[in-house]
């Protein structure tokens, strides 16, 4: 059956409607990304995670603790049974760029406001602390548990400090968090494990 | 009796009738503590249930599927089968997601694993997130098998 003109642009534009309602509901919510797995997944899971053959797990994580000891980390938290560490340090996240930068913008503000007539000072914050973190955990990797595997993620929350926005005081305490994906720090730290345990590290 | 005298008799005793039902506490309603359909139907999206050997095999599959999610492993705890963890949503910063799960066991060989995820401090209601949630914890366990 043939369908009038205006009946055929009626169908063709309900038909439009029907999809861009539908459409939405087929692209994932942005929480729900959170719990799906990334493409760069696997990729920062092989820089993260090492095996080691050997069968004893309690010294692996005992050497994981240590060597986390030696790079200046602090044990906040550790749970043998499931091979569980989770390690932090404080330091200072001061940049020369930024605090040249931050010279910078203040005097190029300053000037400006001296010929514009306006007051406008622009202090810009910096960063001032960080907490570099670990979480570590060791697992078996078969039912007789001659393959350990140690998968350690390295991450920090940085503090900014105060600044000024024209007659606005900016307040300290902005925090941002970043994982570190840095290749050769994971690098160096399965390299100083595999000294603690005389064993040879293995990627996966 | 003038018109003055007898309003500022009236008065008194209509601001008293207005002010009493205020001293009386607010009755709680009778739903507040039954359970309704909605944190039933909560429940079941955040549950799932495994064949799994013990808990042990299940606490370290859903850590490895949490970090494998980029979330990080905030507390452990096998005795109580408890694992909380939180993530940043990067690139912005500024949204958490964090996420407790319990895993208990629901018979010989099988365990209960239960997700509560709360995003910038408000409790995930969706199905959707649950969902890819269990289906990576599903392909961890299929892999472990093979």
């Amino acid at each position: 059956m043939r369908l009038p003109g205006r009946d055929r642009s009626g169908a063709a534009t309900a038909a439009v409607i029907a999809a861009v309602l539908v459409l939405p509901s087929c692209k994932t919510s942005p929480r729900a990304a959170h719990f799906e797995l990334q493409p760069e997944a696997p990729k920062y899971r092989a820089a993260q995670t090492r095996y080691f053959e050997t069968t004893d797990s309690k010294e692996l994580l005992s050497a994981s603790a240590a060597v986390l000891q030696d790079l200046g980390f602090g044990i906040e938290e550790s749970v043998r049974e499931l091979g569980f560490l989770r390690a932090a340090k404080e330091r200072s996240a001061r940049e020369h760029g930024q605090e040249v930068l931050r010279g910078l913008f203040m005097v190029l503000s300053s000037a400006a406001s001296a010929f514009g007539g306006d007051f406008y000072t622009y202090i810009m914050p910096i960063d001032l602390h960080q907490k570099i973190a670990a979480t570590l955990v060791a697992r078996p990797l078969d039912e007789k548990g001659t393959r350990q595997e140690v998968r350690v993620m390295f991450y920090r929350v940085v503090w900014k400090g105060d600044g000024q926005n024209g007659r606005d005081h900016i307040a300290p305490g902005e925090q941002r968090m970043e994982m570190v994906h840095d290749p050769e720090i994971y690098q160096q730290f399965f390299a100083c494990l595999a000294k603690a345990v005389f064993l040879e590290a293995h990627a996966l | 009796m003038s018109t003055a005298t007898s309003l500022r008799r009236v008065v008194p005793i209509l601001l008293g009738c207005l002010a009493l039902p205020s001293c009386e506490a607010p009755k709680p309603k009778p739903e507040l503590l039954t359970p309704t359909e909605e944190p039933s139907k909560l429940r079941s999206y955040q549950s799932r249930t495994f064949d799994v050997a013990t808990r042990v095999a299940a606490l370290r599959t859903v850590m490895d599927v949490l970090q494998d999610l980029g979330f990080i492993i905030e507390r452990a705890n096998e005795p109580l089968g408890l694992v909380s963890a939180a993530r940043f949503a990067e690139p912005s910063y500024n949204d958490v997601m964090s996420v407790t799960v319990t895993v208990r066991e629901a018979g010989e060989g099988r365990f209960t694993i239960r997700a509560n995820a709360v995003h910038n401090n408000r409790p995930v209601v969706d199905a959707e997130t649950y969902q890819k949630f269990f289906a990576a914890i599903e392909r961890s366990f299929v892999l472990t098998r093979e």
